[in-house]
């Protein structure tokens, strides 16, 4: 019946004038659980469903939604959606093209072995409450937090090219956050990952794997030594980052300049553009030849992992950067054809009610060799960052500063001291030309990004990562 | 399409939703949002939406067990599904001790001035004009990137004690950046209740005489300089500031710089910093998202710090009254002040910068980011126009320049206040009211290569 909405949308934009519309009938259940210091922080059910309809009338883009699927509703959502593109066209511009995709029918859904919105809230409280008790058992321990977000989007796609996808993604992640406290310090320690943890597309047996009881009592005890720890030293020395760290250097650094839309100017007044051009393909050297980064939309358990865009692309594996060398840009139907090549299936809105811009799918560095441990043992002096604490980088994606929130220093081939609020900063090229250790496929993670902000009116996704610990030479660390 | 329900008819859904005879209590928050954005780049209108919702949010009180549930199936029967799942969620949810009851009846003031018809139905095609007009102001060789939106919204809450509040309200933004020539860029932007009020030619050619005037930046070397911040870089710095340190749960559980600190001198004593919805221009709600009538805070008085904003929980926890600052549930982040004003003072922009023998002038910060929050250290990028000032006068355009700098250190050497503040619109519902700032000394930590 869904479909039939989308399908009925479409066909009243196009009696409305549009040459080309799409229509996306979503429906997005979340259920969030947070326990703090043995309370419930929040227990939330959320609901939200609605339509969205995209229409070209001669060359502009209009989009209008609504979270009403009535006749009269569709037909009027349908018609203000070819009044928006009409205004548009009060300022000239080159009409926009579609790159061709073939008209697709299908389903597709996330394989997960164990749907998380069936299991029992009683069980999902006893393991946040015990992951929660562990770490408060630690002393010295100001809050702990323990968490579980789940989503399922259910997605109705039908366009005028003959299109019509529905798809089911289901994401779950959890995690535990540790505060100490003291002397005007405050530390916090996150596991397996800050920000809520570790998300994936995988129903609950992703949270029962995580181990969240097992690692409780020793985050906790890291979160408070480092109130105890010397402050990282400010200098520029050879850093080796753990994978969660890596994955948000490259979200900033290599997947957002990647985009062709900020390439294209169309972010600038918001996010910004990029230091890449379209003439840099097959010539600019990003990073060193250790660096090969893949978007791929067919990574199992990604974020961004599924079998259509928002535009009805197929999900694919791109390559971007091979051995240093950058290759591709991430595009979608109306920008790929600017710089002569098919869309990358990059286009995703965040809900119904939005535009589909071009998002990272799963943006991954490609495995070297050898573990953590190794990469280690292989330096001589330098410093260890693990789990990201704070990001931030210029318009254009040149200079970046990172936190994370912890570290210890590397001597001779092991950690010795551990140091608090360690930062580092550098210059995106520079930085990734510097690297000369990528960890093998043993270290190699599927980890996520659940709040990636893009666009007007601002979109949040989730979109994927995955990478293994990297070493990387002469880096300014301890920024003050 | 879309127009306002009424405090009546969207009651009569709340209802649906408090009439739960199993719990001890109910809230229902109630936003009904539309609204149009029309989005240009490369001086072209390339993505323009529109939307509307309507969301409920429902909170569920038994034995002082909390469930929450939001959906935006805005019916009876929709509302009472989520007061149903809320309860739900509420059955397995262990007792809070600190929960402080829902709010008591009270009646917030009024806000006549809040809605504005024509704003609430602005058309597609008077966006697009103004966005024209604003294009129009800018030169050969030079391209204009921005939105226009124009939003309205109907807010209500009911609770099973009897209070029950609406407010309707809307707002225009417009914001651009200019950029092109030989490398530069300005930025300008506007935010009021009426688009009436918008004047795009004026954004248009603010942001395009900056640009003009940030051409061939040159590089700069970082280090401590004095600084002129305009309005638009103020607003991060002291919307960053209440994210750190101005919610009174951060204050009482020890994570905020100004935990026990009241009385203290924090900032220079130019420095006064209230929240208030109603101040002249705010896009303030009357009441906070518990339903408590919001009260003006004087935060940060001539430089010594008196108190933060406080909810219903962390009222309590402090033994004291809320301030009507909550945000919807559940907010783990605790109260929030939306409506930030900092103090005007007696100087103009050219006055601050005749007072600077050698320092930057500084447009905007970008994507700046927390470091240390108890010494409330912030890094971030300029954009958008940063210039040298040498002897009072400017003296050339340089290169976006990272910095990493405590606020209320910055605050602290603040030595002269614009006395022209300016509305700078934030995220939900929120806008802060500041001036530009001369500041003896701020630490730029890097540099960038445009």
């Amino acid at each position: 019946v869904t479909i039939d909405v989308a399908r009925q949308a479409v066909e009243a934009a196009r009696t409305s004038g549009a040459s080309y519309a799409d229509a996306r009938v979503v429906s997005e259940e979340g259920e969030s659980l947070t326990v703090r210091n043995q309370e419930m922080e929040g227990v939330d059910r959320s609901l939200s469903q609605g339509l969205g309809i995209r229409v070209l009338v001669d060359g502009y883009w209009g989009f209008a939604a609504t979270a009403r699927t009535e006749d009269a509703e569709i037909a009027a959502t349908a018609a203000l959606a070819v009044d928006i593109a009409k205004a548009a066209s009060r300022l000239p511009m080159d009409p926009v093209r579609l790159a061709e995709t073939e008209p697709v029918t299908a389903t597709w859904e996330t394989h997960l072995q164990e749907d998380p919105f069936l299991v029992d809230l009683d069980e999902k409280v006893a393991l946040l409450m015990e992951a929660s008790r562990l770490a408060q058992s630690v002393k010295g321990v100001a809050f702990a937090e323990s968490m579980i977000d789940l989503y399922r989007r259910r997605t109705h796609f039908a366009s005028s090219d003959g299109s019509a996808i529905q798809q089911t993604i289901v994401h779950s992640g959890g995690g535990i956050e540790v505060t100490a406290i003291g002397d005007g310090e405050m530390q916090r320690r996150s596991f397996p990952n800050s920000f809520r943890g570790h998300i994936r597309a995988a129903g609950y047996e992703h949270i029962r794997s995580l181990g969240l009881t097992q690692e409780a009592e020793r985050i906790a005890g890291e979160a408070v030594a480092l109130l105890r720890a010397p402050e990282c030293p400010s200098d520029v020395t050879t850093l080796v980052l753990d994978s969660s760290q890596v994955i948000l250097q490259m979200h900033e650094s290599i997947g957002h300049p990647v985009e062709l839309d900020r390439v294209l100017g169309m972010e600038e007044a918001y996010a910004g553009t990029s230091f890449l051009t379209p003439d840099d393909r097959g010539k600019l050297r990003y990073g060193s030849d250790k660096i090969t980064v893949v978007a791929d939309a067919t990574l199992p358990g990604g974020l961004g992992t599924f079998g259509y865009d928002d535009e009805g692309v197929a999900a694919q594996r791109s390559v971007l950067i091979q051995d240093g060398i950058f290759q591709n840009f991430l595009s979608g139907r109306d920008t790929a054809p600017v710089i002569g090549q098919p869309s990358t299936g990059s286009m995703r809105a965040d809900g119904w009610q939005s535009l589909p811009l071009i998002r990272m799918t799963n943006i991954n560095l490609e495995p070297g060799d050898g573990t953590l441990a190794e990469i280690i043992g292989d330096t001589e002096d330098g410093l260890y960052l693990n789990t990201n604490q704070s990001w931030s980088i210029d318009d254009k994606r040149v200079n970046f500063q990172f936190g994370c929130e912890i570290a210890w220093r590397i001597e001779k081939g092991r950690l010795t001291q551990m140091y608090r609020n360690p930062n580092y900063t550098g210059i995106t090229t520079e930085f990734w030309g510097s690297c000369d250790a990528v960890g093998g496929s043993e270290e190699w993670t599927v980890y996520g990004t659940p709040n990636c902000g893009k666009g007007q009116p601002g979109q949040v996704a989730r979109v994927g990562h995955a990478a293994a610990p990297a070493r990387f030479r002469n880096v300014q660390v301890g920024v003050r | 399409m879309a127009a306002p329900m009424g405090p009546d008819d969207i009651r009569q859904v709340l209802d649906a939703a408090l009439d739960l005879p199993e719990a001890d209590g109910v809230e229902v928050l109630m936003m009904h949002e539309w609204g149009g954005l029309t989005r240009f780049a490369n001086s072209s209108i390339h993505q323009s939406t529109w939307r509307e919702d309507t969301g409920l949010r429902v909170r569920v009180v038994k034995e002082n067990r909390l469930g929450i549930a939001a959906s935006n199936d805005f019916t009876k029967d929709g509302a009472a599904r989520a007061a149903a799942s809320a309860l739900e969620l509420a059955s397995v949810a262990v007792p809070d001790p600190q929960f402080p009851g829902l709010a008591p009846p009270a009646e917030a003031p009024a806000a006549p001035d809040s809605f504005d018809e024509a704003t609430a139905n602005t058309s597609p095609g008077e966006r697009a004009e103004a966005v024209a007009s604003l294009v129009g102001e800018v030169g050969q060789g030079f391209r204009a990137a921005g939105a226009f939106e124009t939003t309205a919204a109907e807010i209500a809450l009911a609770n099973t004690e009897g209070q029950f509040c609406y407010a309707p309200t809307t707002q225009a933004t417009i914001t651009t950046v200019v950029s092109g020539g030989d490398g530069g860029a300005g930025t300008a932007e506007e935010a009021h209740r009426r688009s009436a009020d918008v004047d795009a030619v004026a954004v248009g050619r603010h942001a395009f005489q900056k640009a003009r005037d940030s051409q061939r930046p040159q590089d700069l070397e970082p280090g401590r300089y004095e600084v002129v911040l305009e309005p638009l870089a103020v607003s991060t710095l002291v919307a960053f500031l209440s994210y750190m340190a101005l919610g009174g749960k951060a204050i009482e559980e020890g994570r905020s710089a100004l935990t026990g600190k009241a009385g203290e001198i924090v900032c220079a004593s130019a420095v006064s910093i209230v929240d208030d919805a109603s101040a002249r221009g705010a896009l303030g709600l009357p009441f906070d998202f518990e339903g408590t009538p919001r009260q003006r805070v004087a935060m940060i008085d001539h430089g010594v710090f008196r108190s933060g904003v406080y909810d219903r929980r962390s009222a309590r926890m402090a033994g004291r009254e809320s301030t009507g600052h909550a945000l919807p549930p559940p907010n783990p982040d605790g109260p929030f002040p939306l409506n930030l004003t900092l103090e005007g003072g007696s100087a103009s922009l050219d006055e601050m910068i005749a007072a600077t023998e050698r320092g930057l002038l500084v447009s905007r910060f970008h994507y700046s980011n927390v470091v240390h929050p108890i010494e409330t250290v912030l890094t971030g990028m300029t954009r958008d126009g940063t210039w040298l000032i040498e002897n009072g006068e400017i003296t050339r355009p340089v290169k976006n320049l990272r910095f990493t700098q405590s606020i209320l250190g910055a605050l602290s050497d603040v030595e002269l206040v614009g006395r022209d503040p300016v509305l700078v619109s934030e995220f939900f519902f929120s806008a802060a009211l500041v001036p530009a700032l001369k500041i003896a000394a701020f630490n730029f930590s890097g540099r960038s290569d445009h």
